[in-house]
């Protein structure tokens, strides 16, 4: 009975002192505003992942108009207006790249949009037979808005779209594909859009967890695929010209600062179309008491931002002109990666493990 | 001499004393009953494949690196063994064999990756391992109906005492573990983990309390501590149940920990009185129809197969390993959650939340070239996740880069690289409890030249706070 009664008086002892200890620490503390990741998660959705997909559809069709008005008077002046459409999707891309989960994961949109460095001779081998399906794994690296790139920026494009009646249709086709994509992820996302507002846990599956992990993701991305690679950082030091993205019209620099600017709008919640201000990743961790980490990362974020910007030639022409340039934008990518990868997601509690955890 | 003599006799008399079997019977059935569900979850849950068939590398244990996967889909096969086995445990047929099965087939599969180490594990792997010498199928079970004479009313104490204190190790080193300052100062990883569930209806805002996480931890330690204690006395008895069923539950509800909520609340009702488990086991008989003859002659246990001396040794020996070895981080420096030396096997449960990003490279030396990993290429997610906040593992993995390198020729635009025993450096942050990230493992270091061993590993960064 002794112990009883001593293991009892632990108890109270313990729970005294814990609610003491809060008591003290409860008045130093200021008054915070409630957060609430449902309102942040429906910012999100609202603002930033449904007008980006919107606009990334608007934007394909824009440019199959604009490939029909081509296809109908071919002139250096329509090629250009396509070019132009095809720019801005890309644009709009490094946005909607982001959001790598749900409807998006569900028909690897990713993938199918976006992988480079493509294959020239795939492309060269669909377009001369004529007959090929886009929906195969084979043909990843021959489709997309990279596939584009090639077909409307190599040498003598305007030619071969003029000459070739394949590669006009080669070139409708890959944007035929992306369109119907872009549909499916538009109208999935509409239903969609609840779950991913009210799917704010902890576990690995909740679509919280996925945006957290696909945010960290897609700037990983963005360093290893469209800086690093190509700078050599995979090939001791011998730079990839190559694996440079969007090679044949050189905006591999201008997608990098898009997607900079995207990820930054996503961290601190601001709308897709820049006009309003909203609930974002930002205010989760001042809510957590992390504004020190937040500030690191909003200033990490505008000074990659401000360097991308130094550059005033492409990606390539810089391999040659300003390495020195590129390592050290490298350098701010990599550290980067640490506050948000490493200090932001352990500041949320988001698990990655699939499996069962102890936490140990 | 008298008393070492006398100590001698109270031993032996503890340990040899006879009580009912009606325990162990009932925790054989319940027992078994976890492990075919945990072997039966494991598969269904697409484990096998994502955990033990598609990694191209696995971290083994020091001095264990000889076991290795089955090729392909021959990986089911322990699996398989656990479910079979597991179902004779809980029938009692073919008992001690299925017992040892079981073991073998599941430490096996726990022996093939640390990525996978769960406390859990290792309990089950021990608790299977006693199993394997317990009499556990001396009634109520198919092996009795074959052949009666086996048949026991009654059992040495040791048989159940050596799994209370199994319990009682579990319970009272996680108790331990959990009296340190982020866990009961900073309330820390509960504090974060608790927050992240704040969306939750009803309960949110009391999850995100900041009151709750220091409650929950003080709670969590003092119920670790003492509620062995309080399931061994009649009186608390129930009441310290009932804390046994709220405590898991509420951890099975707030985290992702599988069957361990289960395992404890089932287990722990070995604590429960003799008479207890014999109504459970008359019940289960005459449910099942068993006609247990009045005055059936019970026969006296036989000749014992070992003598009470060995066996007195055996036990103490084991009880002995397992209150050393949670304590053989007071070999190490530093602090024990940054170096993890000395942190596996020592019932530290949700004590910490370690988030690392390692980069690794591989220097040529001829040309002092470097190339940087993706880990991804070598890698699964969850081993990756591992890897970068634990040394030994990330040892583990310099080596095996370094191996997959060396001899390599590597063709870069129009240079080539023939690769002959690479240096492999890293750099890693790793941030502990909610902490900013600091450096773990500096550049400098070629971890190709570290060995692996259990010495203190004086290539981590020193642990400052602030």
């Amino acid at each position: 009975m002794k112990l009883y009664t001593s293991v009892s008086y632990t108890v109270l002892i313990a729970i005294f002192l814990g609610i003491l200890f809060n008591s003290c620490k409860k008045e130093e503390e200021e008054p915070q505003e409630e957060f609430d990741k449902n309102t942040m998660a429906a910012n999100m959705s609202a603002n930033i992942i449904v007008p980006s997909i919107n606009e990334f559809d608007n934007n394909l069709s824009q440019l199959e108009s604009n490939l029909m008005a081509f296809k109908a008077d071919v002139s250096q002046q329509n090629l250009d207006l396509l070019r132009n459409s095809w720019k801005q999707a890309y644009i709009t891309w490094q946005t909607v790249k982001i959001f790598d989960f749900g409807p998006i994961r569900n028909i690897g949109m990713k993938g199918a949009i976006a992988t480079y460095p493509i294959d020239t001779t795939d492309i060269q081998n669909n377009i001369s037979s004529g007959s090929y399906s886009l929906s195969t794994a084979a043909n990843l690296d021959a489709i997309g808005l990279p596939a584009l790139d090639y077909l409307l920026y190599r040498k003598g494009a305007l030619d071969s779209l003029q000459n070739n009646p394949n590669c006009v249709n080669y070139v409708e086709d890959v944007i035929n594909k992306m369109l119907s994509e872009s549909n499916t992820v538009k109208s999935e996302w509409s239903s969609y859009q609840s779950t991913f507002n009210e799917s704010t846990g902890t576990s690995s599956t909740s679509a919280f967890s996925y945006f957290i992990n696909e945010f960290n993701r897609d700037f990983e991305l963005a360093k290893t695929a469209k800086v690093g690679i190509p700078l050599g950082k995979q090939s001791l030091d011998v730079p990839l010209p190559e694996y440079i993205e969007a090679r044949y019209s050189g905006i591999s620099l201008e997608l990098l600062e898009a997607s900079l600017i995207a990820l930054r709008k996503v961290y601190n919640g601001d709308s897709f179309s820049g006009s309003t201000v909203g609930i974002g990743l930002d205010d989760y961790l001042v809510h957590l008491e992390r504004s020190t980490l937040d500030n690191t990362i909003d200033s990490s974020f505008g000074e990659m931002i401000s360097k991308v910007q130094t550059f005033n030639t492409t990606f390539e022409e810089a391999l040659d002109t300003n390495i020195s340039g590129l390592n050290e934008l490298y350098l701010l990518l990599q550290s980067h990666v640490v506050y948000i990868k490493t200090d932001m997601t352990s500041a949320f509690g988001v698990l990655i493990t699939y499996q069962d955890n102890d936490g140990d | 001499m008298t008393a070492t003599k006398s100590l001698k006799s109270i031993i032996s008399r503890a340990l040899f004393k006879r009580v009912s079997i009606a325990p162990l019977i009932i925790f054989r059935i319940i027992f078994g009953a976890l492990l075919l569900y945990g072997s039966v979850r494991f598969v269904s849950k697409g484990w096998v494949k994502s955990l033990y068939i598609d990694p191209e590398f696995y971290f083994g244990y020091l001095g264990f690196e000889w076991v290795h996967t089955l090729p392909g889909n021959w990986m089911y096969l322990p699996f398989i063994l656990m479910i079979i086995s597991s179902l004779l445990i809980v029938f009692g047929l073919g008992y001690r064999v299925a017992a040892f099965t079981f073991f073998l087939s599941f430490t096996y599969v726990e022996l093939l990756d640390k990525s996978n180490y769960l406390n859990h594990y290792y309990f089950v792997s021990l608790m299977s391992f006693l199993l394997i010498f317990l009499p556990a199928n001396r009634d109520f079970s198919l092996d009795v109906l074959l052949k009666p004479s086996i048949k026991q009313k009654t059992t040495a104490a040791w048989t159940i005492g050596i799994l209370k204190f199994q319990l009682a190790v579990v319970y009272i080193f996680a108790g331990l573990a959990k009296i340190n300052y982020d866990w009961l100062v900073r309330a820390e990883p509960l504090k974060t983990w608790l927050h992240a569930h704040h969306t939750r209806p009803l309960v949110g805002d009391i999850l995100r309390n900041e009151v709750t996480a220091y409650v929950f931890s003080w709670f969590g330690c003092i119920y670790d501590l003492f509620i062995v204690f309080f399931l061994m006395m009649r009186k608390t008895r129930m009441l310290a149940y009932l804390a046994v069923i709220i405590f898991h539950i509420t951890t099975w509800l707030l985290f992702p920990i599988g069957v361990f909520p289960w395992v404890m609340i089932f287990s722990t009702l070995i604590f429960f009185s003799e008479g207890f488990h014999q109504k459970i086991l008359f019940r289960l008989k005459k449910m099942f129809g068993s006609k247990e003859k009045k005055n059936s002659r019970v026969i006296k246990h036989k000749k014992q197969l070992l003598p009470k001396g060995l066996k007195t040794g055996l036990i103490t020996t084991y009880v002995l390993i397992q209150l050393l070895v949670p304590m053989r981080y007071i070999l190490y420096p530093g602090h024990l959650y940054w170096n993890e030396e000395g942190f596996r096997f020592s019932w530290r449960v949700m004590l910490m939340h370690k988030e690392g990003h390692a980069v690794f490279y591989m220097k040529d030396r001829k040309t002092g070239r470097t190339s940087e990993i993706n880990n991804a290429n070598y890698l699964t997610r969850t081993q990756e996740d591992q890897m970068a906040t634990q040394p030994d593992m990330i040892l583990q993995y310099a080596s095996y880069l370094a191996e997959q390198f060396d001899g390599k020729t590597l063709h870069y635009g129009e240079q080539k690289f023939k690769i002959e025993n690479p240096a492999i450096h890293a750099e890693i942050y790793v941030s502990l409890n909610g902490r900013p990230s600091k450096l773990f493992v500096d550049k400098r270091h070629d971890l190709t030249q570290k060995k692996y061993n259990l010495y203190h590993r004086n290539w981590i960064e020193p642990y400052h706070d602030k």
